[in-house]
């Protein structure tokens, strides 16, 4: 019989998950860690990150300069206690990854080299090439596999949260190779599921980002927090959505338009292609509109000029660049301007947590991109996500653990055992049981995506909004219809596909939903029927709670530490 | 109902799937032959042992034309081993001077010259001269 | 943009109805920029929802969505229809391992030989843990190149070697062994010599070097498993003669 009771369960593989699977193991031998994922740990979309990581390492950084351009960055909308907390920590978790062998890129000192991000006001970001997630990722799975006591359940999905007597007690999840569910009971969980790109249709995301960790928490009782703030990154291929990292830009890469002009010096003359995400991407829609971008079989895009860096640069710090251009575009960026859009890219906004991750829920814990802590705000800055991973991801790790200890026996069997039926019975005999009829699930995903970056994408305003939100309503109703045509419990990725519409469909009634409430334009947030930031108003965190019908929206205030909000000006 | 895996069986004829994998096979018959070859000249040394009767009608035998043909294959055969193991050679044992270790051409062109170089001093010395 | 049609052949495993693996067609629009993994995204989602494959980041680095194609291992994400189409596209399982469903194969093999050589830093005493350790660019390019492999098993489904005895390292386990011992901040070089100085070792490999034609990534691991083997003799022959002396 396979173990089903752990001290801690991680639900997630990706840099958040193993981070937090790692730490909770080191700091108690005798702690038993379920590490949960609905892929392969090396396949979570951690591994897609290119450009870098933030951490101030150097003298002529320091932990102010850091916090406050993530706080300008986010808009202010950032918790600075969180910031400080942030910024504080990324060095060490920095050199932890050194040490355990992460190949970060290297100066000629034999020091861990830094390049300029956006929005950073020096050279923070460390890297490993334009492979950072994929080191890091591969740096973190590898390291996993030094501790016995992580039992992995690879290419498990888990469904639903089990709640016992006011905590969270461990997960259900659908053994995909087994066809089987099973309860994974824990003293504590901790959710580490990433993003949900795929509510859009044009984005960097993976296929596998469907932002589950999100509903399973929301369906629990769980707040989310600021949904409506949805990162759009600028330099994304057309057609496909691969991202071109910005590490292109922060080694010296310019946007163009069809002019040939570097058009950002009438937008952010100061900080030219090194500006924010949120301030570049609306820039390029503005380019478009006005007649100034180039037209191609996807549509309009500009031009990511990095002819002027040469071959060797190319080769040595964004081999990932020149790879992707050539197999995908088909073109030589030593040659060649590349084709680039803007299109979704992370989302800000998650399960509402505190500081060490926990959650509303007693023994329910959040981290990395599926959690909202925030330290982001309305505007992440490049590189601080997968420092934010690894940051909370420990600190996440280590106050589960606390937790659990408090915690002397396990959880109650009954209520897994009823979970575990509740959930055999929705998912086998009812979502796989129902005919295959006129609604598919490929269809409501395609029309929610199209939906989705229509009336909710990088300029919003009321009237789509509120259709947004009518209109998921619909999509919500015609899902109930959705049949499936396989009928095996063995590797069903047909039933995965509707468990993640499901999720999907909660997630993306969220962000309309919050989208709709804020009725200002702060970072990400862009309204064109309000827009000035308004922090008479909304200086302050959405939360937008479960109900029967369309989520009941709440705020709460932002902290401030020692920044006041002023106007965001570069 | 829980399904079953289906094993993995490797198909008689796998080396037949792309020329790649019939070269190695090749390489590897070649190894083969070249340990039959030894068996042959073994033989040689024993019919000389004989007495000269038998030496010559083994020689007669290598003589005839299904024999020279066969040796025509097998001296193919151990070209392709010879040249295929020098073309791996320097990867198996990458030879570094400067940073970067020679590419695996210049190994492969170094030592074909070694061997015709080799061979050819035997061919002299044998035949004094050809 | 549709251009035209294409067929692909793709074959099917249902281990709930048992059988053997059938090929089944479909015929579907082409468009010039397809690969391989759009086809079967299309087939999925407008054709035939049971079809049954593993894909995430399309961009080659995820690993998930390998499959012989037209009889050679490739990832799907990265193979342009227009480069292999000849007359259809023919997607199978990778060759080698045992089929889970359709194009799902079971590697969970693979994760316990990866474990088994020692995937992280090994080191008696981790010092100061507030300063990097110093590696030179040139320290890093010496294990850069193995360090890239993205556990993608086209190498395993290309090794005839692994295809015979299953129980082989194999080509990415091996490179990876190989990144560790070149990394100068490891200590950990002997045990996993060790390891793979055994029967199921380095020494089954007998260099087709197919490995490293497919390797998506230019990992070479036909050339780490070489180096290794020279390693391991070295580490033997220097156990042989000075059975004192301590290793590294
Ligand atoms: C193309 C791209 C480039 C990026 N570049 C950078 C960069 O340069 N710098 C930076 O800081 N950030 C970057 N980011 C953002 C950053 O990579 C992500 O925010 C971060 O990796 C998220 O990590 P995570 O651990 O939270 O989630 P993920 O890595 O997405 O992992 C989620 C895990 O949860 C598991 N999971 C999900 N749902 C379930 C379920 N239902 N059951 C079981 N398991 C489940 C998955 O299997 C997976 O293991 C980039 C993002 C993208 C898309």
């Amino acid at each position: 019989m396979e173990r089903t009771s752990f001290d801690i369960v991680v639900v997630g593989g990706g840099a958040a998950g193993l981070r937090a699977a790692i730490a909770a193991a080191e700091s108690d031998p005798d702690l038993t860690i379920a590490l949960v994922s609905k892929v392969y740990p090396m396949r979570s979309h951690t591994v897609s990150a290119e450009g870098g990581t933030a951490a101030v390492l150097r003298d002529y950084d320091s932990f102010e300069l850091h916090a406050l351009d993530t706080i300008k960055g986010s808009d202010f909308l950032a918790d600075q206690d969180a910031v400080e907390f942030f910024v504080a920590r990324c060095p060490e978790e920095i050199i932890r990854l050194e040490h355990w062998g992460c190949p970060w890129s290297r100066d000629e000192d034999g020091r861990v080299s830094q390049r300029a991000f956006g929005g950073m006001s020096v050279k923070r970001t460390v890297y490993a090439a334009d492979k950072v997630g994929f080191h890091i990722l591969h740096t973190l799975f590898q390291t996993s596999m030094k501790y016995d006591r992580i039992h992995r359940f690879d290419e498990y999905f888990v469904t639903s949260l089990i709640v016992d007597a006011g905590a969270c007690t461990g997960v259900v999840a659908l053994n995909l190779r087994g066809g089987s569910m099973v309860a994974i009971q824990g003293k504590a969980t901790i959710l580490a599921t990433g993003g949900c790109g795929r509510v859009y249709e044009f984005t960097t995301n993976g296929f596998i980002k469907t932002g589950d960790g999100m509903a399973l928490a929301y369906r629990a009782g769980v707040p989310l927090k600021d949904m409506e703030m949805v990162q759009f990154h600028p330099t994304c291929l057309p057609g496909t959505g691969i991202l071109i990292t910005e590490a292109a830009r922060g080694e010296g890469g310019y946007l163009i338009n069809k002019d040939g002009e570097r058009y950002m010096q009438r937008y952010l003359p100061g900080k030219m292609e090194l500006g924010p995400r949120d301030i570049l991407s609306r820039a390029m829609v503005q380019e478009m509109k006005e007649g100034r971008a180039f037209e191609g079989p996807y549509g309009l895009y500009l031009g990511l000029d990095l002819r002027h860096l040469g071959a060797k640069k190319i080769n040595e710090r964004i081999p990932m660049v020149r790879e992707l251009a050539e197999k995908y575009m088909g073109l030589d960026p030593v040659h060649e301007p590349i084709p680039v859009r803007p299109g979704q890219h992370y989302i800000m906004g998650g399960v509402s947590t505190n500081l060490k991750g926990e959650t509303t829920l007693p023994g329910l814990y959040a981290v990395g991109e599926t959690a909202c802590v925030s330290i982001n705000g309305a505007n992440r800055l490049g590189s601080n996500s997968l420092s934010e991973c690894l940051v909370f991801g420990a600190a996440c790790g280590h106050a589960a653990v606390e937790f659990a200890k408090r915690r002397s026996t396990y959880p109650r069997g009954a209520a897994a055992r009823e979970a575990l039926k509740r959930e055999e019975a929705r998912v086998f005999d009812g979502l796989l049981g129902r005919e295959r009829g006129k609604e598919t699930v490929a269809g409501i995903r395609i029309e929610m995506q199209q939906l989705m970056e229509r009336d909710v994408g990088i300029f919003r305003e009321e009237s789509a909004l509120s259709d947004a939100c009518g209109m998921l309503g619909k999509l919500r109703d015609r899902f109930a219809s959705v049949g499936l045509a396989d009928k095996d419990r063995v590797f069903n990725t047909e039933l995965t596909a509707v468990l993640e519409l499901d999720f999907m469909l909660d997630i993306t009634m969220t962000i309309a939903h919050s989208a709709r409430n804020r009725h200002e334009s702060r970072g990400a947030h862009s309204r064109t029927d309000f827009p000035q930031r308004d922090d008479a108003n909304y200086l302050k965190h959405t939360l937008a709670f479960q109900t029967d019908g369309p989520p009941r929206i709440d705020y709460v205030p932002v902290t401030i530490t020692k920044w006041q909000p002023v106007e965001r000006k570069y | 109902m829980t399904g079953r895996e289906y094993p993995w069986k490797r198909r008689p004829g796998w080396w037949l799937r792309n020329r790649r994998y019939l070269g190695f096979q090749l390489r590897e018959a070649g190894g083969v032959v070249c340990a039959l070859y030894g068996l042959v000249l073994l033989n040689m040394l024993i019919q000389l042992r004989e007495g000269e009767s038998a030496y010559t009608a083994f020689l007669d035998l290598l003589r005839t034309p299904p024999v020279l043909y066969l040796n025509l294959v097998l001296f193919a055969l151990v070209v392709w081993h010879a040249l295929t193991w020098f073309m791996l050679i320097g990867k198996a044992q990458p030879i570094q001077f400067t940073r970067q270790p020679l590419p695996w051409k210049v190994v492969f062109g170094v030592n074909v010259l070694l061997w015709l170089g080799v061979s050819g001093a035997v061919v002299y010395l044998i035949f004094g001269g050809i | 943009m549709v251009e035209s049609e294409v067929v692909f052949r793709v074959k099917r495993y249902r281990p709930e109805s048992g059988g053997r693996p059938t090929f089944q067609e479909y015929t579907i629009p082409y468009r010039s920029d397809m690969v391989v993994l759009d086809g079967l995204n299309y087939i999925k989602d407008h054709v035939d929802p049971t079809l049954t494959f593993r894909w995430s980041c399309r961009m080659g680095i995820c690993g998930s969505c390998g499959a012989d194609v037209n009889g050679q291992p490739r990832l799907t994400c990265g193979t342009y229809i227009r480069d292999v189409h000849k007359g259809a596209v023919t997607v199978e399982p990778l060759s080698n391992f045992p089929i889970l469903k359709d194009l799902v194969v079971d590697f969970d093999d693979f994760l316990n030989k990866l474990a088994s050589v020692t995937p992280y830093i090994v080191r008696k005493d981790w010092g100061d843990l507030t300063k990097e350790y110093v590696q030179y660019p040139e320290d890093v390019e010496a294990y850069r190149q193995q360090s890239l492999c993205i556990n993608c098993m086209l190498c395993y489904a290309a090794c005839p070697v692994f295809g015979s005895s299953p129980e082989f390292v194999g080509p990415a386990a091996s490179a990876l062994a190989l990144r560790y011992n070149r990394d100068t901040r490891d200590q950990g070089a002997d045990a996993r010599l060790a390891r793979l100085n055994t029967k199921t070792g380095i020494w089954e490999c007998t260099f087709v070097g197919e490995c490293s034609v497919v390797c998506p990534k230019d990992v070479d691991p036909a050339a780490a498993i070489q180096t290794l083997k020279f390693l391991a003799t070295m580490r033997h022959m220097r156990r042989l003669l000075m059975p004192g002396a301590s290793s590294r």
